[in-house]
């Protein structure tokens, strides 16, 4: 039925829907798990990598939390292709402002630049729209530290906390549940790593599976970005593991 | 055409100005930063509009000063203003201060004159916005741009900067300040053939930007050494041989 409405992206079908968009959403309902969360000293991004391979040649692949700016960073969920396309244009974008205006591009400006290219996909053109969301974590001068998520569609909005990917739901839960306003980032990290443990696949979450990266206020006042290493990983999804016999903790399989 | 190059006709290239404005001065002080321009737009040495603003306000906390070609400022001020609106459209709590606008204002120069098409301006770009420490820019047609505590531009740069450098202070008051730059324009408007009789002065405190309505300068041309008759008279005045 919808069938005769899914292949031209820039039309509607008679419910008002536009397929193309939809199903690219459906895509990055099934990437790896993407965590943001926002505190009032920085924000935390971390997102689990779906490409874990012996066989990879560069023992550390991007694949998941990408650099945009001095302090801008974003997560992806989605198809990786796509999504490089995209945040070449969101450093390019960042860039350019800098370069005409000797300021840093405030972040919210950087998100709907990235969404209004988008959006165009979804109008004009005949072309399907990215197959990529993402989680925009920054800071500027203007708005402080901020944390926002964007869809195929070309939409966007702020966030305290948000998950996209796999068990999203599960991970909007907890959020809901457990995330304080005046959390410090080590908080966020804390909490981060417990949404992680409750989505993510696999029983004993190692930092081979998993990028975690932080934008945050130095002691001096400085901001700056920085991803995790692999012990401090390690270190948070270890203590955010449920020890066995305790409530939570998955059950022994035999 | 070679490559870059803006037209086959040259008279579409600004090489040499036709309506021009003379010095501008721009200075910091106590509270924020001063701008000061006489108000004439002269036609080669002719004195022909002798009311024209080449003061501009840009944005909320901004104040852009030119000399050199009008025309160009004129197309300037208007990308200006279109940036503005951009920046209020926004809507985003984020608003452009003189840093921005500055260094805006400076690639546009330095991407006209690599193109041989400069706009034929010197500019002077103050401002400040709210808290943050105030702003002095110099930006011309080569696409020159340097920050600075005071600049002049055109004959002022000859006339005023001595005048400046001596009684400049980073703690100078309002008043203070303005009588600085009086004395500089006073100064060029005596020595300048170019330079005209009234000014007006433009004020960005970090809250307000203000251009003041113009005001005439005291000019004094009673001095015995111009009004003597030097020349030695003989019995026969008529001059003829």
């Amino acid at each position: 039925m919808a069938r005769r409405y899914d292949s031209r992206t820039t039309t509607f079908s008679p419910e008002g829907r536009l397929y193309q968009v939809e199903y690219a959403m459906e895509a990055i309902n099934l990437a790896g798990s993407t965590v943001g969360v926002l505190a009032e000293d920085g924000v935390v991004l971390a997102g689990e990598k779906k490409t874990t391979s012996k066989l990879l040649d560069q023992a550390k692949q991007h694949e998941k939390l990408f650099q945009l700016d001095d302090a801008m960073f974003c997560a992806v969920a989605g198809l990786t292709s796509d999504a490089n396309i995209l945040i070449n244009r969101l450093r390019l974008s960042a860039q350019q402002h800098a370069y005409s205006f000797s300021e840093p591009m405030p972040v919210e400006q950087l998100v709907t630049s990235i969404c209004d290219y988008k959006q165009g996909y979804t109008q004009f053109g005949g072309l399907r729209p990215f197959g990529v969301s993402f989680l925009v974590a920054g800071y500027d001068v203007h708005h402080g530290f901020q944390l926002y998520h964007t869809d195929p569609s070309g939409n966007f909005s702020g966030w305290k906390g948000y998950a996209i990917g796999v068990n999203n739901n599960t991970a909007m839960q907890i959020m809901r549940q457990d995330w304080k306003p005046g959390m410090k980032t080590q908080e966020a990290l804390e909490l981060t790593a417990k949404v992680l443990v409750k989505t993510m696949d696999t029983a004993s979450p190692t930092a081979d599976r998993l990028e975690f990266g932080i934008v945050y206020k130095t002691p001096e006042g400085q901001v700056k970005f920085r991803m995790l290493k692999d012990a401090e990983i390690n270190k948070l999804m270890a203590d955010a593991t449920p020890k066995e016999g305790e409530e939570g903790a998955p059950a022994s399989s035999s | 055409m070679a490559p870059g190059q803006y037209s086959m006709d040259a008279k579409q290239h600004t090489m040499s100005p036709v309506v021009t404005g003379a010095t501008v001065i721009g200075m910091k002080y106590k509270d924020g930063v001063i701008l000061a321009a006489d108000t004439l737009a002269s036609y080669g040495n002719e004195a022909r509009y002798k009311d024209v603003c080449r003061l501009k306000k840009i944005g909320e906390y901004t104040l852009l000063g030119a000399g050199g070609e009008i025309s160009d400022f004129q197309y300037l001020s208007n990308l200006l203003d279109e940036l503005a609106d951009e920046d209020w459209l926004h809507e985003d709590g984020c608003s452009m201060g003189p840093k921005e606008y500055s260094s805006y204002i400076g690639r546009v120069m330095y991407n006209r004159r690599s193109k041989f098409n400069p706009l034929y301006n010197q500019f002077v770009v103050v401002g400040k916005k709210q808290d943050q420490a105030p702003h002095l820019m110099y930006v011309d047609h080569q696409g020159t741009a340097f920050e600075e505590d005071f600049v002049a531009t055109g004959f002022g740069m000859h006339l005023g900067i001595p005048l400046l450098r001596n009684n400049w202070r980073p703690d100078m008051s309002l008043d203070e300040a303005k009588a600085l730059v009086t004395k500089c324009l006073e100064v060029c408007f005596y020595r300048d053939c170019k330079a005209y009789c009234k000014i007006q002065i433009g004020v960005c405190t970090g809250t307000t930007v203000e251009i003041s309505p113009p005001t005439t300068i005291n000019h004094f041309w009673g001095h015995g050494a111009w009004t003597e008759r030097r020349l030695e008279e003989t019995s026969d005045s008529t001059g003829t041989w």
